[in-house]
């Protein structure tokens, strides 16, 4: 179970002071989680505490009970992130031995790297440099990537972005396969179709605050989901508006 | 432990596919060659051959430290690729020691690389195997391991280009500093003057100590003396900077 409590991130100082996520608790136990919310809505924010990139101002993220910036909770999970920056020069396979050597007692061989390559999709161009990656075969190697040290959960932001829509389904199918083997999955997005394809419950966010978190069925409420997002969105600015 | 030595060869490995690594080990090359060019020609004495090629080797490695130092590990943190090691159970600590290591590996390699055209050079103008120039080599290696703990410790706070400002800065001012303090005792400056000029003695790394590259032209009294105190000297500073870079990373928000 992944467990969030009472986790607030400020950014910067004094003036420049900048509240990105406000008091936030959740507990997720659904085999595919997916996060909403508009550019800016605090998503990265969290992914990032969680994978322990960023440090929470105050509040606790608990892995399965553990601090999941601990290294114990590392070796145990896969991070994909937002429009990923790679190392232009490597090929796309020499950067998943990379990506494998991070992990204590994981020497992976190029079959197995080949396995996660074929999963992601991006097998075909390993042996070329990642600088004449396309957009879409860089989202794929950092999907790739995610897989190396096969991870109890997964956390990938925005995966779906800048993908064509063979991508889109393929990717759709491989986070599929991998719930099937019992893997969780938590990720990040703002468009809204792909979720209800994917996602066992949904959680909404604006502002850095949780407005929804539960089933995507009973979100939607036999309306779709755009339309209840916008209205939960348009809720709370207005409850918001009169309350100043 | 193992994490280090990933990054570490990693980092080398993509130093050494660095296009503007390539093309200034390309030029340096060419200079050895001018030299070896020029030490038929005019430069008839050996220890000015000697003189002339160090420095030449000395020159293309400070600029690649330099360059090398600011930049892979700035980038990135900048990029943001970091975020692929970080997620992984690497502390940022290890990420740190990791690119010191590589850079400095890269830039020893650079050196062996130079040092090999250097014996060349020598050998052309008619002197045997300069084991000195070796030693003199290995020292300005030494430098270069300060100045590339310098620029991580700059790149920690700072851009890209000013990282590259403040570490040659900082390179003018090593030499300049390293005979303030005689220089002030010769004019005569007390009280707290020569107080505040011996801080500056301390606080710049004293860059001459590195510099036994007048062998051949001037004695040089006990060279292995020489590189055994630069050795310390410069194991010394560069614990201090690693240091103080790790504790502000550890707090960066990347
Ligand atoms: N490094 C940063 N410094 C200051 N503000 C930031 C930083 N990163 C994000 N923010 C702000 O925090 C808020 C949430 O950003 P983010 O988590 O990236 O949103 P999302 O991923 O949902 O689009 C935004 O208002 C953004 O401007
Ligand atoms: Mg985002």
């Amino acid at each position: 179970m992944l467990s969030l409590s009472h986790v607030t991130k400020v950014y910067g100082k004094r003036k420049k002071r900048r509240l990105a996520v406000d008091d936030f608790s959740l507990d997720i136990e659904t085999p595919v989680f997916g996060f909403l919310g508009q550019n800016g809505a605090g998503k990265t924010t969290i992914i990032k505490m969680i994978t322990g990139l960023l440090a929470a101002t105050s509040g606790t993220i608990l892995m399965d009970g553990v601090p999941s910036e601990s290294a114990a909770s590392k070796r145990r999970m896969g991070f994909m992130p937002e429009t990923p920056y790679f190392y232009e020069r490597m090929t796309g396979l020499e950067f998943m031995r990379f990506c494998a050597q991070l992990f204590p007692k994981n020497s992976r061989t190029d079959d197995e790297l080949g396995r996660f390559l074929k999963r992601a999709g991006i097998y075909e161009a390993r042996n070329y440099e990642i600088r004449t990656y396309s957009k879409g075969m860089r989202q794929r190697l950092g999907f790739a990537q995610s897989l190396v040290n096969d991870p109890d959960y997964l956390f990938l932001d925005e995966p779906l972005d800048g993908l064509d829509p063979i991508g889109r389904h393929d990717l759709k199918q491989s986070m599929l396969a991998l719930k099937a083997e019992g893997r969780k999955i938590f990720l990040n997005t703002h468009i809204l179709y792909d979720v209800e394809e994917v996602c066992d419950e949904v959680g909404v966010i604006h502002e850095g605050k949780l407005l929804y978190a539960g089933p995507v069925a009973n979100f939607c409420n036999g309306r779709p989901l755009e339309e209840r997002f916008v209205a939960t969105v348009q809720e709370y600015e207005q409850k918001k508006a009169k309350e100043q | 432990m193992r994490n280090i030595l990933t990054i570490a060869l990693h980092t080398v490995k993509l130093e050494i596919r660095d296009r503007v690594w390539i093309a200034l080990l390309a030029f340096a090359l060419g200079y050895v060659g001018l030299m070896l060019f020029l030490s038929q020609l005019v430069l008839r004495e050996l220890p000015m051959v000697n003189a002339f090629a160090l420095l030449g080797v000395y020159f293309f490695n400070v600029i690649i430290a330099i360059f090398l130092g600011t930049t892979l590990f700035y980038r990135d943190v900048e990029r943001k690729t970091v975020y692929f090691v970080l997620a992984k159970p690497v502390s940022r600590r290890e990420f740190l020691l990791g690119k010191f290591f590589g850079l400095c590996a890269a830039v020893f390699l650079t050196s062996a690389v130079l040092a090999g055209a250097y014996l060349i050079v020598i050998a052309a103008a008619g002197g045997g195997f300069g084991a000195l120039g070796l030693l003199a080599i290995l020292m300005q290696f030494l430098e270069m391991s300060l100045f590339i703990a310098f620029a991580i410790f700059v790149s920690t706070f700072s851009s890209s280009l000013l990282s590259v400002m403040y570490t040659s800065a900082v390179f003018f001012l090593g030499y300049l500093v390293s005979s303030l303090v005689s220089d002030a005792r010769r004019a005569g400056i007390t009280g707290i003057r020569y107080i505040l000029v011996n801080v500056l003695y301390y606080a710049f790394p004293n860059l001459a100590k590195f510099n036994i590259r007048d062998i051949g032209v001037h004695y040089v009294a006990d060279p292995w003396l020489s590189f055994g105190l630069a050795f310390a000297y410069a194991a010394a500073y560069i614990i201090l900077l690693l240091f103080a870079a790790i504790w502000i990373f550890e707090k960066k928000e990347i």
